[in-house]
């Protein structure tokens, strides 16, 4: 087999280095024009670009590590997850958005990752990633205690659903990073953005108020009592 | 460039993702990109002038990460690690040929001469030009070719003596 053929392929036209130094400005302004004319009009290229901003907005959602928090004087640690904040939220594909304050209490980090199955591929999915109708998706969740865990959607039709649990209420889960739940899912053909909540929380809520309350508030629900919250969107098209 | 402890920490935060997204892509292996991460920021807080004289940021942490991520496939531990690729919990089979031939790779990389390994990483992993592979390993296109050459060579052999 050729070299090129076992390594995982790099399919845009403009290499990773030079979509990285466009993207963080090191390149001069008329190559920085170039590549950006290229880009939008370039699919490969765009989608590499999407993936690479994903990783982007994933890393800068984590916690800084220890030994780069110790140094900074105006930084508060937060608690009990901070080196393990980096390595567990290494599984975050889906990051969420840091701004909803009330989503986190002080000190917990739970996450959320997700798998895709594409034909014989299987990727870790980012935020704002684009799947396809037919993709096969499993998720696994991070939490650094037990937790009840379930994971709702909100399909571009504006129908809430339950990915996780089968049952009626939160499931436990046991502390740990990236453990795998066990049911999977097929996505269908509704096309668009999916809005995903991923529910932690310390006791086995009812999840279909919840469900429920997904649906008529378009995704912005509050979340229940005593549940930590981890939101991103997928895309399907 | 010289960087105190809130330069690193903003370093980490606008460009940590490229060191984490190649290292995932060329380890395989989501605890040991993080480690490299960790191990490239936490060398910096220790060494800050390492990136004294850097023209292109992005340039360094390629090379930092290409070096590390090398360095963990030629670790026998980490190597033992990656024959057990996981590609993810919701498919363990899908990998399928292509997974199996990247885990061959990374063990061959940890074979490779440094140059070598480093060119193959370059031009395959990251679709970098021979033009920008030589920049980074500063050298010449035809030394690139070279090296390319002779990695698709031990390749071939590797194949063979499977």
């Amino acid at each position: 087999m050729n070299l090129e053929l076992a390594l995982p392929p790099w399919t845009a036209c403009l290499s990773a280095l030079r979509l990285d130094r466009w993207m963080m400005g090191e390149l001069e302004p008329a190559d920085a024009e170039t590549v950006r004319v290229h880009v939008t009009a370039c699919a490969g290229c765009s989608t590499a670009l999407a993936g690479m901003r994903g990783v982007r907005e994933e890393l800068r959602s984590l916690p800084l590590p220890l030994a780069l928090l110790s140094r900074r004087a105006s930084w508060r640690p937060r608690a009990a997850w901070g080196t393990l904040g980096l390595a567990m939220a290494a599984g975050l594909l889906l990051v969420l958005r840091p701004a909803v304050h009330t989503e986190r209490s002080k000190g917990a980090a739970p996450a959320l990752a997700m798998y895709v199955q594409h034909g014989d591929g299987v990727r870790r999915a980012g935020p704002g990633e684009e799947v396809a109708p037919g993709d096969a998706v499993r998720f696994a969740v991070s939490t650094p205690v037990h937790a009840y865990v379930a994971v709702l959607s909100l399909d571009p039709a504006g129908r809430a659903f339950v990915y996780f649990p089968e049952g009626e209420q939160a499931a436990p889960v046991a502390p740990g990073v990236e453990v795998a739940l066990p049911l999977g899912t097929r996505l269908d053909a509704t096309l668009g953005e999916e809005r995903l909540l991923a529910l932690f929380c310390t006791s086995p809520v009812t999840l279909e108020p919840v469900r429920l309350q997904l649906e008529s508030t378009a995704g912005t629900a509050p979340l229940p009592e005593g549940c930590q919250g981890v939101r991103w969107s997928f895309v399907k098209r | 460039m010289i960087l105190d402890a809130a330069g690193i920490a903003a370093l980490y935060r606008s460009h940590g993702h490229v060191v984490l997204r190649r290292a995932r892509g060329l380890l395989g292996s989501e605890a040991d990109a993080q480690e490299v991460l960790q191990e490239i920021f936490t060398a910096l807080v220790k060494a800050p002038d390492a990136v004294r004289s850097v023209g292109s940021m992005v340039g360094w942490l390629y090379q930092a990460t290409t070096h590390h991520c090398l360095n963990h496939l030629r670790r026998a531990r980490t190597s033992a690690r990656v024959l057990q690729l996981h590609v993810g919990p919701a498919t363990p089979s899908a990998g399928g040929s292509r997974g199996e031939a990247a885990s061959e790779v990374r063990r061959l990389l940890a074979l490779l001469p440094d140059d070598v390994a480093t060119a193959v990483v370059y031009h395959h992993l990251d679709g970098m030009s021979h033009a920008e592979v030589a920049e980074l390993l500063g050298c010449s296109r035809r030394q690139v070719g070279y090296l390319l050459e002779r990695a698709q060579g031990l390749w071939n052999r590797a194949e063979q003596s499977a």
